[in-house]
């Protein structure tokens, strides 16, 4: 298994400090790097051209746009056909996220949804389909707690 | 929410570090109104935060899994026995590294976690982390194997 593109520790800690606040300022970064603001946006767009960085944007909360069930749906699939009951759950545009699993289920999927009723409306809809054995839903409750920062680069630490 | 909280909100969803100055220059308002209003839609909670969406495969983190949480109606400690709080076992979970989300579910489980792990003996040890914590009955793991582009408009995965 590769280890990754290698970073070393300036680019971490331009990761670290985006990871909390993507419009952190990059002069307070150098500050705490010793290093120019120049070197940090150079870092900054180095990362983003090899695709370590992907991007950054801001985080919603889908009950302000009238968004108010957030689910996570499994689906358990007769095998091997999964690509069939993929290609339905593509064109779901309540479906944020999909995944195809190994585990509890075969695919993993997050939907956001005006409301519980929605949600019924397309469990229906994944379980009308002739491959699809069985679907669970799970509402996520109020309660949300997002931790990118979480996310650490273990394999830099000595 | 009007039409100028929409554009801004659109602008900074597809590039967070776009310049204030910028948003403001295109809505022909001043940088001022922007600043202004982005700060309210922080207040009012429409806007969460804002983060770096990193490729985790690029920095040698090559899985992602679900992980779904059953608590026990009862926690045993010592001769004492007490109810189990949910929102504990949240806490403990969002607070372990390469835990990027966590929530109490209705329906299926009773917990959803999502983690990012470094390979399959990671994933492993996370695992058994999360079980080690009090009030954690049963944990199930469904290991992504390949997982749709996502623009992260609600959540970072």
């Amino acid at each position: 298994m590769t280890r990754g593109t290698q970073i070393d520790e300036t680019d971490a800690n331009i990761l670290r400090a985006l990871q909390r606040d993507a419009r952190h300022n990059f002069a307070d970064i150098a500050r705490k790097c010793s290093v120019s603001t120049d070197t940090i946006s150079k870092r900054f767009r180095k990362m983003k051209k090899a695709g370590i960085i992907r991007g950054t944007t801001i985080l919603l909360n889908p009950k302000s746009f009238g968004y108010d069930c957030v689910a996570s749906i499994g689906v358990d699939v007769s095998y091997p056909r999964l690509n069939e009951v993929v290609e339905l759950i593509q064109t779901i545009p309540e479906i944020v996220f999909f995944a195809t699993s190994i585990g509890r289920e075969d695919i993993f999927c997050i939907a956001v949804l005006r409301n519980v009723g929605k949600l019924s409306q397309i469990k229906d809809l994944i379980k009308g389909h002739p491959l699809v054995r069985n679907v669970t839903t799970s509402i996520w409750v109020d309660e949300i707690l997002l931790c990118p920062e979480n996310f650490e680069f273990g394999h830099l630490r000595k | 929410m009007d039409e100028i909280d929409l554009h801004i909100i659109e602008k900074l969803t597809n590039d967070a570090r776009l310049s204030f100055r910028k948003i403001a220059e295109e809505l022909k308002i001043s940088p001022d109104t922007v600043i202004n209003r982005y700060r309210k839609l922080q207040k009012k909670g429409v806007v969460r935060g804002s983060t770096v969406v990193i490729n985790p495969k690029k920095v040698g983190y090559h899985c992602m899994a679900a992980f779904l949480v059953d608590a026990s109606s009862m926690h045993i400690l010592g001769n004492e026995t007490n109810p189990v709080d949910s929102s504990l076992i949240l806490h403990k979970l969002i607070s372990m590294p390469n835990i990027i989300l966590a929530t109490k579910t209705v329906g299926d489980h009773d917990l959803l976690a999502i983690g990012v792990a470094r390979d399959f003996e990671h994933l492993i040890h996370m695992t058994s982390e999360i079980s080690r914590i009090p009030g954690v009955k049963d944990i199930q793991v469904s290991f992504w194997v390949e997982k749709s582009s996502l623009c992260p408009k609600y959540f970072i995965v």
